[in-house]
């Protein structure tokens, strides 16, 4: 999943759609970020993504029926690719599980993408590390045995979304720790600034949980349904993962972004002011 | 021996006599990493405790038949185990990488000696939703 994403945040270049580059959708990630950070959006630009480049269907799980179709990139929302993306509205904890533990009852192409949004709604019904655990292992078994069925050469991607509070403390949210077990990829999402928020203006940062730097983006939904994605410039030594505080939801992404300060973001965010404010 | 064996079969023993010795080595190592749990995991392997499920559809599960004759289900994927001692030791202290159930698996798929049972598909989700369900 985590080549399917970095694919989007990289503006779609997925034009050369060799064997390669397509077979092997990476580990899978977990999506952070506070209400309001993109998350839904970006899942949804990753589904359609996914559904374009003609693997099989793709199958996005969340609690409450979408009102209105996220924000995504005008190209991406083809009828063709949405018809591809089946959605599914299990409205408890256990009938989540029974969903994901019947999957091979069902006849049909096997996805090549899972998606699940609002994991919090479901893990807090049950809130005990064992159940969460439980549910974290049974996504990437589910999605495992979609790769099986796919075949030799190809595999089926899972993406996550997890709402994150925002810790004064800075302490970890208590099944975050957990979910990394099961999740080590992650992407942590939020407002480029705060208000920037309401205007579609975003931040992710992906860490695949191996060493080496992490690579950013900021990505714009505009009004009319257009989104930019331009990569966030890194530095070419990136400050050594701190577990505690890559693990605070929003403000310790501010800290790594503060590092980078006095960047503006590259051609295609105009109007975007890049605001480096200290977070308390 | 005194009387001398065909050349092949002095060549058959001694890989017989290397196995034996990386065995030892192996098993020795096993018990440096996962201490007490190790023994407790050739021990299951032993006693032919393992069984690989799989349905029609290909999707697997195992399960484990544990030393006090309850049955546990373990992912076939990835890590989880439905014992307690997962819970605890190794989900909420981080104290051991895997439970001996799951030690216990890893060891016979390399030994390649588990137990295979075919169920169906409609069986096999109980299973994987580790539904209380009638000891055999």
């Amino acid at each position: 999943m985590a080549e399917t994403l970095r694919r989007v945040l990289s503006g779609g270049n997925a034009a050369g759609t060799g064997e390669d580059t397509t077979a092997e959708s990476g580990p899978p990630v977990l999506l952070l970020g506070a209400q309001g950070s993109g998350k839904t959006s970006l899942m949804f630009a990753t589904a359609l993504e996914a559904a374009g480049e003609g693997c099989g269907p793709v199958l996005f799980l969340t609690r409450r029926p979408l009102q209105r179709l996220p924000r995504s990139t005008r190209a991406a929302r083809e009828p063709l690719r949405l018809q591809k993306v089946r959605f599914q509205y299990p409205p408890s904890t256990l009938e989540l599980l029974q969903l994901l533990a019947s999957t091979h009852e069902v006849p049909g192409p096997a996805p090549c993408l899972l998606l699940l949004d609002g994991l919090e709604e479901y893990l807090a019904e049950d809130p005990g590390t064992q159940e969460a655990a439980y549910l974290a292992a049974l996504l990437l078994d589910t999605a495992a045995y979609f790769s099986h069925r796919l075949g030799s050469n190809r595999s089926c991607g899972l993406m996550v979304a997890l709402e994150t509070q925002v810790e004064a403390d800075g302490a970890d949210a208590p099944q975050l720790t957990l979910l990394q077990r099961y999740f080590p990829a992650k992407c942590w999402l939020q407002p480029e600034a705060p208000g920037l928020g309401q205007q579609g203006c975003f931040r992710a940062c992906l860490e695949l949980g191996t060493p080496g730097p992490r690579a950013e983006w900021t990505f714009k939904f505009f009004p009319d349904g257009e989104m930019k994605i331009t990569p966030w410039p890194t530095q070419p030594t990136s400050p050594s993962p701190d577990k505690k505080s890559s693990s605070a939801g929003g403000q310790s992404l501010t800290s790594v972004c503060d590092n980078v300060s006095g960047q503006f973001p590259g051609p295609g965010t105009a109007g975007q002011v890049h605001m480096q404010r200290p977070k308390e | 021996m005194a009387v001398a064996l065909p050349e092949v079969v002095e060549e058959l023993l001694s890989e017989m006599a290397a196995a034996v010795r990386d065995s030892a080595r192996s098993t020795g190592l096993l018990k440096f990493v996962f201490g007490s749990s190790a023994i407790q995991a050739l021990d299951l392997v032993d006693r032919q405790s393992i069984t690989l499920i799989s349905s029609p559809s290909g999707r697997r599960v195992y399960q484990v038949l544990g030393s006090s004759g309850k049955t546990y289900t373990c992912l076939a994927s990835c890590h989880y185990c439905s014992c307690p001692a997962f819970a605890f030791s190794v989900l909420r202290k981080n104290d051991s990488l895997l439970c001996k159930h799951l030690l216990a698996i890893y060891i016979s798929q390399v030994m390649r000696n588990c137990q295979q049972l075919s169920v169906s598909d409609k069986q096999l989700t109980d299973i994987l939703l580790m539904k209380k369900k009638l000891e055999a």
